[in-house]
């Protein structure tokens, strides 16, 4: 497998739960002895895939409106963006929409885009239908997943899907990388932000 | 075997063989001892150098100096450097002659058709199309297994090289493959030098085989060489008495060591080596030995021997090839045929050969084809003699020692690599050393440390011998002779410095037109200065200026392996070669304190711990600043013309973008070029080579030029206005509390904590290399982090970490930060825009932005579009810069010096194009110094004792290409000057520097 970075960044709106799923991914990497980061706001997940290893490195971007205007920064050169919701926040999906917006208008033009409904273990007070998300989704070519940080669902799914999106290199080499490999894993935690 | 030891758990693998290791380097420590005393006493005439030796090491090392008549290669320099180049090692002969069995675009099939004719054992690397990977490709014996040729893939892992299935890494290609010409590990036998190469006895001779690259398997020299077994005494038509006289006074003095050797040697040695146990131990060397692998590589040297039953043979004959190698250039072959190849070659590489010409191919520059093989190719007589002979110096170390010695007390790369990290800071002399020339010196170097490295194999050579055999004379003799050298190394140092410079000075280029070449750097003397005085500054942050210091000294930059850092503190102190040897034996790291005092010719070896990257990063520095080369003039130009005009620039951006993308099209120069010499593959895996590139260019390129980026940029930002707007800012977001900035619940670092991050921003503007200044603002992150974290327990991401940010870098109220975001952003090699540094370097230039429009933010809450817009464009210039642009861009430069009767001279770097005339460079001249009647200006090319005036329809950048791809460099300069008689257009006398 050649390893190979994909630049992947994840907006959020404040307030979807953010910390608490971000603390958790950051932790279940430190369990596995993954190189610490500086701290949790950039983190790398290695997935492998097919003949290759996608080394995520995942750039969290503040969500306050303040710091909207700082995203060009954060997305340039991404191979990927994650965009999370909170499915019991309305807000925060339609605070989603003008992400994409955002990104369809100034992003990288083969950035694969990934929709991810947090807090699916909160089903009972959903305001967001997955029907509508999905749909949404499908409406602009993006990866749509729910998922729950609280009980690690559909996180590893995420970037798995992710993975295979990202057209594969022309030819790809042995490389050994491996280090980076965290396959194992109860998945972390969906996560806010990506 | 080793093979099968997983590698990278160097400690374990160290411990594992170390004892009987120390006890084996006791032994021929021990040995040496006795010698050296044996010398002393044979050899006290020898010494005529006025030089200030001391004691025994400066009479032993006349006799070494003087010896060079006989090698007599006519050198131009210091003649002393042939004898002592004689002891080389297999290392150094790999080293030196890798055009020849480096062949990285051979095919399969070629390499096969050149294998065939060849006896077994020997080898080629190259590069299979199929795997991807270099291979080792080897001629197997006649009978093995159908397949005449075997092929070794070599694997290239984390800043080593090792063969597919052995556990034993090594620093660079050339370890590698010298350490399988001495045991096989995996292979079916061990590698075998071609002949000539094996038996090569001076750094000429090895240079006239690696001048045919390729070629040389088609050569006679090659046929040739194998097939005559070298006469035991040839007598060659140099060989002076002098030489005989001294030869006599040698092999005595080598019988009685041999003598001495014998009596006492022996016992001593037997019961801590004995030959079967250090067998094992070989194979023993598993593991991640890279780095201390040079040391077993000499160890096995030795041992060689024993795995040859003829060894005794070979170095009696090796012994005699030495010996003709003394009295005559010409190496011992019989056949004229060869002989009249080598004066051939030896006419071309008297001078040193040409610098690759502008865009020189990567390809064989100097692998042209040979004449077929007049010979039939009859195995070798003594196939496995070579090493023997060759078991000596080590070209490896060459590239860390080659720097002048004298004017670097630190001796930076070899000795005090080591120490850095662990090291508190050094001053480093700010003047950088006079460009050396590259073969002159290394040879030198290589010398000292050949010495060593033989002095060492033969001791333990002869440790290995059953005890009753008389002790080969030869061996004595080699170390003796070793020893000398060894010990004279300082002596060495002084002449070289002498000669060097004298050599740099016929090699320069015209650009220097004021300056001798010695001085080259002295382009950027402000610069190094500025550096070294800040250096000392007090940091209360750990390593971090040490690290920088680092790169000052030795160009090391942060990749050091463990064991780097555990033998650092052993060096530190150390500035000499001998008490470098001493402190490693008192260092955690080997050899036992009873080795200390005797155990100097290690030190040789200390050279080699100094990893790849350092020493390519050392090389490519070097390089730069040696104007004869390409590279170094396009480096050295590029440097004076920024320094004389700063103005040009429309903006810092276009500033650094233009610095960025010189350093771009230099790396993307040094990887098709073939100016490094060795090539960078051999030293460097793969994927790694970039960054190693990356880190020299910031060395060449940032290094001279940090004051004056600095002051370019903060005039820019004060003319712009934005300095006085983002004091005003920063003083004003100072005063807001953390959570009016966006902090949400998090404890903000108190004043201690910010007084410290202070700290570290300081010592960040000192660094030059970007990645040194992100690496301690990744620090500064860090700090914040843990604060914040250590407060709360918890872990927060970006929504609690930027405003925070925003908030520090607020209270520290350093305006400058501002500059230093951008040198980074604009500098910082692309391929780490997308890791840790390049996300909170983007976070850092955000809460810098965020300040910066802090009082249109509180009106707004959001950023100015102009803000907005700043960042798009810098996203895109970011993101499409990666496109490799070509070199042409930084060719056009042209330094001409304006001569004045009453003022001297004053020189100027101007962009001149290819195809600009010499009367167009006039009018340019004549703007650019002010002169007020240029009809009586002229262009001149001065050489050293013509000077010539150039025709206006001439282009003086095709002069200086076509000048420059001379075989003999000179020094020439353009002036502008005025013409004494008005009679103009004399014809430029270059024959095609025009007419192209």
């Amino acid at each position: 497998k050649s390893g190979r970075e994909l630049g992947t960044f994840c907006f959020q709106d404040t307030g979807v739960g953010k910390s608490s799923i971000v603390c958790r991914f950051v932790q279940d990497h430190f369990d596995h002895n993954i190189s610490p980061t500086i701290g949790a706001s950039f983190l790398t997940k290695t997935v492998p895939c097919g003949h290759e290893l996608h080394k995520f490195l995942i750039w969290d971007t503040a969500g306050q409106e303040r710091f909207h205007s700082l995203a060009p920064m954060y997305y340039r050169g991404s191979a990927a963006a994650v965009i999370v919701y909170d499915i019991t926040k309305l807000d925060s999906f339609q605070t989603l929409k003008k992400w994409v917006k955002e990104l369809k208008e100034h992003g990288p033009e083969d950035i694969v885009v990934a929709i991810a409904g947090n807090k699916n273990d909160l089903g009972d007070i959903r305001e967001v239908p997955m029907k509508e998300a999905k749909e949404f989704a499908e409406s602009i070519a993006a990866i749509f997943i729910e998922t729950s940080a609280r009980n690690a669902v559909n996180v590893e799914e995420l970037f798995q899907k992710i993975s295979k999106q990202i057209p594969p290199l022309e030819n790809p080499e042995v490389d050994s990388n491996d280090s980076f490999k965290l396959t194992r894993q109860p998945a972390p935690s969906a996560r806010r932000c990506c | 075997m080793a093979s099968s030891t997983p590698s990278g758990n160097l400690p374990s693998g160290l411990t594992d063989r170390s004892g009987s290791f120390f006890k084996l380097i006791d032994t021929f420590a021990l040995e040496i001892g006795e010698l050296k005393k044996e010398m002393v006493q044979t050899s006290p005439t020898a010494d005529k150098e006025p030089m200030d030796l001391q004691g025994l090491e400066s009479e032993v090392s006349g006799v070494y100096l003087q010896s060079p008549h006989c090698g007599g290669v006519g050198v131009e320099r210091d003649s002393g450097y042939d004898s002592l180049r004689r002891r080389m090692s297999v290392l150094d002969r790999l080293t030196q002659t890798h055009p020849v069995w480096l062949l990285l675009a051979v095919s399969e099939e070629e390499a096969s058709h050149i294998l065939l004719k060849q006896p077994p054992g020997v080898f080629l690397v190259r590069k299979s199309a199929a795997l991807q990977r270099k291979v080792l490709s080897v001629r197997l014996k006649e009978d093995q297994s159908g397949t005449p040729i075997s092929h070794f893939p070599v694997r290239e892992s984390q800043y080593t090289f090792s063969l597919d299935g052995s556990g034993i890494s090594f620093a660079d290609l050339f370890r590698l493959v010298a350490f399988y010409c001495i045991s096989r590990d995996l292979l079916p036998f061990t590698l075998k030098l071609p002949e000539a190469i094996a038996s090569a006895k001076t750094q000429k001779e090895l240079e006239e085989v690696a001048q045919l690259g390729a070629g040389f398997w088609d050569s006679a020299l090659c046929s040739q060489r194998r097939t005559s077994p070298c006469p035991r005494r040839p007598l060659s038509r140099t060989l002076s008495p002098q030489r005989t006289n001294r030869n006599r006074e040698v092999e005595g003095s080598q019988q009685r060591l041999a003598g001495a050797h014998c009596d006492s040697a022996p016992p001593t040695l037997r019961p801590h080596a004995p030959p079967p146990s250090f067998h094992l131990e070989r194979r023993h060397s598993s593991g991640p030995l890279c780095f201390v692998n040079p040391l077993f590589l000499q160890t096995h040297h030795h041992h060689r021997c024993e795995d040859d039953p003829p060894s005794r043979a070979d170095i009696k004959s090796d012994n005699n090839l030495e010996n003709a190698g003394n009295a005559s250039v010409k190496p011992s072959s019989s056949s004229q045929g060869s002989e009249q190849h080598v004066d051939k070659i030896k006419l071309n590489g008297k001078s040193h050969p040409p610098p690759p010409r502008p865009p020189p191919p990567r390809s064989m520059p100097r692998r042209r084809p040979a004449p077929p093989p007049p010979g039939p190719t009859a195995a070798t007589t003594r196939p496995k003699s070579m090493p023997e002979a060759v078991a000596v110096s080590t070209k490896q170390q060459q590239p860390s020692c080659r720097r002048p010695a004298p004017a670097r007390p630190p001796m930076g790369a070899k000795h005090s690599s080591p120490s850095k990290t662990a090291s508190s800071p050094i001053p480093v002399p700010s003047n950088p050393p006079p460009p050396r020339p590259k073969k002159p010196d290394l040879e030198a170097h290589r010398c000292h440390i050949a010495l060593d490295d033989e002095t060492i194999a033969k001791a333990l050579s002869r440790a290995k011998l059953p005890p009753c055999q008389p002790p080969p004379a030869v061996p004595a003799d080699a170390l003796l002779e070793n020893n000398a050298g060894n010990l004279s190394i300082p002596n060495e140092r002084g002449r070289q410095r002498l000669s060097d410079m004298s050599m740099s000075t016929s090699s320069s280029d015209s650009l220097d037109y004021s300056q001798s070449p010695g001085f080259s750097l002295g382009l950027a003397p402000s610069p190094s200065l500025h550096l070294n005085h800040q250096d000392p500054v007090e940091d209360s942050s750990e390593d971090d200026d040490d690290g920088e210091e680092d790169e000052e000294e030795d160009y090391g930059v942060g990749l050091e392996t463990d064991l780097e850092m555990r033998l650092r503190p052993s060096f530190k102190v150390r500035r000499r070669r001998q008490r470098v040897g001493v402190s490693l034996g008192g260092g955690s790291f080997i050899l036992p304190r009873a080795l200390k005092g005797r155990f100097r010719k290690v030190s040789g070896m200390l050279s080699s711990f100094m990893t790849p990257e350092r020493r390519a990063v050392k090389r490519i520095a070097e390089l730069s600043r040696d104007k004869s080369s390409y590279f170094g003039s396009l480096v050295q130009d590029y440097i004076s013309f920024v320094q004389e005009n700063r103005g040009c620039h429309t903006s810092g951006m276009d500033f650094l973008q233009t610095l960025r993308q010189f350093m771009t099209q230099m790396k993307a120069y040094l990887r098709q070029s073939s100016e490094l010499d060795p090539p960078i593959e051999s030293l460097i895996p793969e994927d790694q080579i970039d960054q190693v590139l990356e880190k020299a260019m910031h060395k060449c390129v940032l290094k001279p030029l940090k004051s004056v980026i600095e002051v370019a940029l903060h005039d820019f930002q004060v003319s712009s206005g934005a300095w006085q707007r983002l004091r005003e800012n920063l003083a004003l977001a100072k005063t807001k509390k953390p959570q009016e900035l966006g902090v949400d619940g998090a404890v903000p670092p108190d004043p201690v904590a910010i007084e410290k991050i202070c700290h570290k921003f300081l010592s960040m503007q000192k660094m030059y290399s970007p990645e040194k200044k992100v690496s301690l603002l990744l620090r500064v992150c860090k700090l914040i982090y843990t604060i914040m974290q250590d407060n709360s327990g918890r872990m927060y991401g970006a929504d609690d970490f930027l405003p925070m940010l925003t908030y520090v870098v607020a209270q520290c109220d350093m305006p400058q930060l501002d500059t230093e975001i951008q040198y980074m952003m604009e500098l910082l090699d692309p391929s780490l825009l997308q890791g840790e540094g390049g996300y909170y370097l983007t976070s850092a230039y955000g809460a810098m932005a965020l300040i910066k429009n802090f009082q249109e933010e509180q009106a707004a809450r959001v950023l100015s579009s102009e803000a907005r817009n700043t960042l798009h464009q810098w996203h895109r210039r970011r993101t499409t810069q990666r496109s490799v642009p070509s070199v042409d861009d930084f060719q056009n430069y042209l330094r001409v010096a304006l001569q004045e009767l009453d003022t001297g001279c004053t020189a100027k770097t101007l962009v001149v194009h290819p195809y600009t005339t010499t009367e167009e460079v006039c009018s340019l001249c004549a703007s650019k110094f002010k002169i007020p009647d240029p009809e009586n200006y002229a262009l001149f090319l001065v050489t050293e004792d013509t000077s010539q005036q150039l025709a206006p329809d001439t282009h003086p950048q095709r002069i200086k290409a076509e000048l420059h791809s001379r075989p003999l460099t000179q020094i020439f300069h353009f002036v502008y000057r005025r013409v004494s008689n008005l009679n103009l257009c004399i014809p430029a006398v270059m024959h095609n520097g025009n007419c192209l």
